[in-house]
């Protein structure tokens, strides 16, 4: 089990795939209260270890969000902070449109996620 | 180091039996470029088509554009680590075939994106209106993974391009362009009052269909490392990102980079171009952390007085671009920024997700929210299928009278972040 | 086609009335008369459009009688059903941007006319209302009329034709926080490749997106002895005593209040709630210490964590509040915060 860092997400491929290995929060929340719920972890003290925005897909446009956090608490960190709520409010500049799309299409943007996280979850198990 | 450009104008692009380029006309064997995409296993059926400035034709869901090119003297060959093999590129003799491209298309995921219009309001932003295109569409065989087929795509677009490059080999070119850079201690010596300037390429490196290659490698994985800006011209650096059509670099993009020409141009008159600096645009914020670390500790190494570091998508790289551009301004290097802007339909929104006071000196592609009907139009290569889920549009895209209400940024190339194209925003 | 009919507003200087002796003068309309500035206007304007009436006002008068200068203006340019409405240009006069202004944005809001000014960007009424109407950035004296008139004339037109304007730089109006597209001259290369040639040679240039205004504050050092410390507290957002006494407006705030707070022990929702309208009230007003924390507070005094809880605190709401208002009205509390030997301040925001 991997004990360094915790994975905030609303997309199900991911306790689906290191649900058991990893320590992995899902909940069936929307993006923007994906971010929301990582800010409030942020607030306790946790860090932020993968970028909010991570992907090119924009927000309300995929409906699906993996963010990585430290799972230790310290000191609030205010660059962590900064980028999250950025984070937050770039969400209110997209259309909503990611309840619009064919019910395929939802498997790929759970595909992507997936695969912008593994990327963080690569880099994150070097230590 | 010193690459000759000789470029070989091409006027029109003409399905014929043999392939070949005659007075300006490329002929195209469809038989022989369609058994050069097959090559692979993965790719079960191709379409290949001509586009041309001007007609009534809508291109996409697009992956990729790329120029046919030819390494006709010199060390290696094109696209170094992914066609040819690895060897250091960027000094001898290259050929390139201008005024055209060879465009891939295909759906790779449901939300697949970009589209270039060749005629129209949409023909306007996407620079790729302007070239006589030749379209692949290639259809993957069933039951196939996203990143192997994004693979596949990829690398039958680039065996394409090399063909049809080939083709050029004992041309007598157009035109020729030296472009010659120093060593360090050299530059020293022969410019000694100019300033020492670089380009620092920021590439996009997040994850499966936002990855960027350098002699085959994937960027995520490379840390920020010095080249010669003419290795970008023999295909040292490809595309393998698919999302975000307004703001990725195609292969294209890296091949004629903007800001690698224009410094060029005033290279040994205002300033002295010393090397590109590449980094990475990693999902990981310790990655973020190191990379612009290491790019401010090269600026400082390489004694440099300015730069000008460019961005590759939306949101995750507005952040390295800020850590780039205030680390190398601490490093007492000045800098300039590109990037493009997320203001919202109205403009009104705050256009990057990060801002420092820093980034005093920034130059823009325009707002990619800004909404544009883009009329029907008589034929479509590729397929609309896909259009309704691009980046920007919906499914409620398509309105009545065939035409689509979608945003800058569905067009390939539009709000282009190394400074491609004339579009801005105030 | 008729001519596109303008309505003009100037003040008594400008309608050679007067200076600063005849700034009472209330507002007038003048039907069928182009005064001043307006001749120009006119020549520019060629035969596409006419001043049909001038509107002259006493800068002193408008600023003095705001609602009902105001009110007076509004109704004249209402009955004249102007297809555009254009004030000053206000140059570098501080009551005159103000008028024009505040009288644009209104013609604009209120009526539902498209509405342009003029000004210096130093102005006041410039970093007030820049970002409501269209102002195009003038020189700082009325040596400048003849650029003004031309770069307002045709934006006028634009706006009274319902076309699309362009962006800050094309048009010459001041940025409004709206961005706008447009194409170059040159492509993006080669304007970062020139930018960047005038930052090495330490010349001037101009960014193409300024970044937001960060305005930083460095902290002062932490207090060393809290618990004989005197703390007050101040907030911009909004809580004053129940019935809002010194009607502080719910956005752009024109003034701060003082209230005391001796004896207090807690924010009920009976005694205090918040004026601000840019959040949603009902929590605020339930209970204000959640913005206002004065129920902590009392708490810690009690404890023993601080010295004091100052008596009076400052309040205004922050919605919208320009923010050289908002310099204004602290640097003006401050010295009272200074005076009552205050030795540290939690401000809160919402």
């Amino acid at each position: 089990m991997q004990n360094d860092y915790i994975i905030i997400t609303n997309n199900p491929l991911v306790p689906e795939k290191i649900g058991k290995t990893h320590n992995v929060e899902y909940k069936e929340i929307s993006y923007e209260e994906v971010l929301r719920a990582v800010r409030d972890r942020i607030h306790e003290g946790h860090t932020l270890l993968s970028h909010p925005l991570s992907g090119s897909v924009k927000p309300n446009e995929t409906p699906y969000k993996s963010i990585m956090l430290s799972a230790g608490k310290g000191e609030v960190d205010p660059r962590s902070v900064v980028i999250i709520e950025n984070a937050i409010e770039a969400c209110g500049k997209f259309v909503l449109k990611s309840d619009k799309y064919k019910r395929e299409v939802y498997d790929d943007f759970q595909m992507i996620d997936w695969t912008l996280l593994e990327s963080a979850i690569t880099s994150a198990d070097v230590w | 180091m010193k690459l000759e450009m000789g470029h070989i104008y091409i006027k029109d692009i003409q399905f014929a039996a043999e392939s070949k380029i005659e007075d300006g006309i490329l002929y195209v064997s469809e038989e022989a470029v369609k058994a050069v995409a097959l090559e692979d296993e993965k790719i079960k059926s191709v379409s290949f088509d001509i586009a041309k400035p001007g007609e009534s034709v809508r291109i996409t869901p697009v992956k990729d554009v790329i120029e046919p090119r030819v390494k006709v003297e010199g060390r290696g060959g094109i696209f170094p680590g992914v066609i040819s093999k690895v060897d250091t590129v960027g000094s001898g003799k290259t050929y390139a075939l201008k005024g055209m491209a060879v465009v891939t298309a295909g759906k790779i995921v449901g939300f697949q994106e970009g589209i270039i219009d060749m005629t129209g309001p949409g023909a306007d932003y996407t620079p790729f209106s302007k070239t006589l295109n030749l379209v692949m569409v290639c259809e993957p065989v069933d039951d196939i993974k996203q990143h192997d087929y994004e693979k596949a795509v990829r690398f039958a677009g680039f065996r394409v391009a090399v063909y049809i490059g080939e083709l050029a080999r004992n041309l007598t070119p157009d035109e020729t362009k030296v472009y010659e850079t120093c060593t360090i201690k050299e530059g020293m010596e022969k410019y000694p009052d100019l300033p020492r300037v670089a380009y620092v390429q920021m590439l996009q490196s997040q994850g499966l269909l936002h990855d960027t290659y350098v002699y085959g490698v994937d960027a995520k994985k490379v840390l920020p490392t010095v080249l010669n800006p003419t290795e970008i011209m023999d295909g040292a650096i490809v595309s393998g990102n698919c999302v975000s059509a307004c703001d990725k670099n195609p292969t294209y993009v890296h091949l004629n980079n903007p800001v690698v020409h224009d410094m060029f141009e005033e290279h040994g008159k205002t300033i002295n171009f010393v090397c590109q600096i590449i980094t990475n645009e990693n999902v990981y914020l310790a990655d973020k952390q190191r990379s612009s670390d290491w790019t401010a500790k090269l600026c400082k190494m390489l004694d440099l007085d300015g730069v000008i570091v460019s961005q590759e998508g939306f949101g995750n790289p507005d952040t390295d671009l800020i850590m780039n551009c205030k680390k190398i301004e601490a490093e007492g290097v000045k800098t300039v920024i590109i990037t493009d802007e997320y203001a919202g339909r109205d403009g009104r929104s705050q256009s990057l997700a990060d801002a420092d006071a820093a980034a005093d000196a920034v130059v823009t592609g325009g707002n990619a929210n800004q909404v544009i009907i883009l009329p029907k139009l008589d034929k479509v290569i590729g397929t609309l299928d896909y259009v309704t889920k691009i980046a920007g549009a919906s499914e409620e895209t398509l309105r009545e009278d065939g035409s689509l209400e979608v945003e800058l940024q569905v067009l390939t190339g539009a709000t282009n972040e190394t400074g491609f194209n004339k579009l801005s925003a105030r | 086609m008729s001519k596109i009919k303008v309505v003009h507003y100037i003040n008594q200087f400008f309608a050679n009335i007067g200076g600063e002796e005849k700034a009472d003068y209330p507002a007038e309309l003048r039907v069928g008369e182009v005064v001043g500035p307006g001749m120009a206007f006119n020549m520019n304007f060629k035969d596409e459009a006419e001043i049909i009436a001038t509107i002259v006002c006493g800068d002193s008068y408008f600023n003095e009688n705001l609602e009902k200068a105001k009110a007076d203006v509004l109704a004249m340019v209402k009955e004249q059903a102007p297809d555009v409405f254009i004030a000053g240009p206000a140059f570098n006069a501080g009551r005159y941007g103000v008028a024009c202004g505040t009288i644009a944005a209104a013609v604009q809001e209120e009526l539902g006319i498209p509405a342009i000014t003029g000004m210096y960007v130093e102005n006041p009424g410039a970093d007030m209302f820049k970002n409501q109407v269209y102002m195009v950035a003038t020189k700082n004296s009325a040596a400048g009329m003849r650029g003004a008139v031309a770069k307002m004339a045709p934006l006028a037109l634009k706006l009274a034709k319902g076309e699309a304007i362009g962006a800050s730089c094309q048009e010459g109006y001041m940025p409004n926080g709206v961005r706008v597209n447009f194409f170059e001259e040159e492509r993006g290369s080669k304007r970062a490749v020139k930018m960047l040639l005038q930052k090495l040679a330490d010349k001037p240039f101009t960014t193409e997106y300024p970044m937001p205004d960060f305005d930083r504050v460095e902290p002062n050092p932490a207090v060393k002895d809290l618990a004989h410390a005197k703390i007050a507290l101040v907030t911009s957002g909004g809580i004053v005593p129940k019935g809002n006494p010194d009607h502080i407006e719910s956005s752009s705030a024109s003034h701060y209040g003082e209230y005391d707070i001796a004896g207090v022990m807690d924010l009920t929702e009976e005694t205090y709630e918040t004026a601000h309208g840019g959040y949603d009230p009902v929590y605020a007003n339930e209970d204000s210490d959640r913005v206002l924390p004065v129920d902590v507070l009392r708490d810690m005094e009690k404890e023993g964590k601080i010295g004091e809880l100052h008596h009076l605190f400052y309040t205004t709401t922050g919605n919208g509040t320009a923010v050289a208002s908002s310099k204004a009205f602290a640097a003006e509390f401050s010295k009272k915060l200074l005076a009552d030997g205050v030795d540290a301040v939690i401000l809160t925001s919402t």
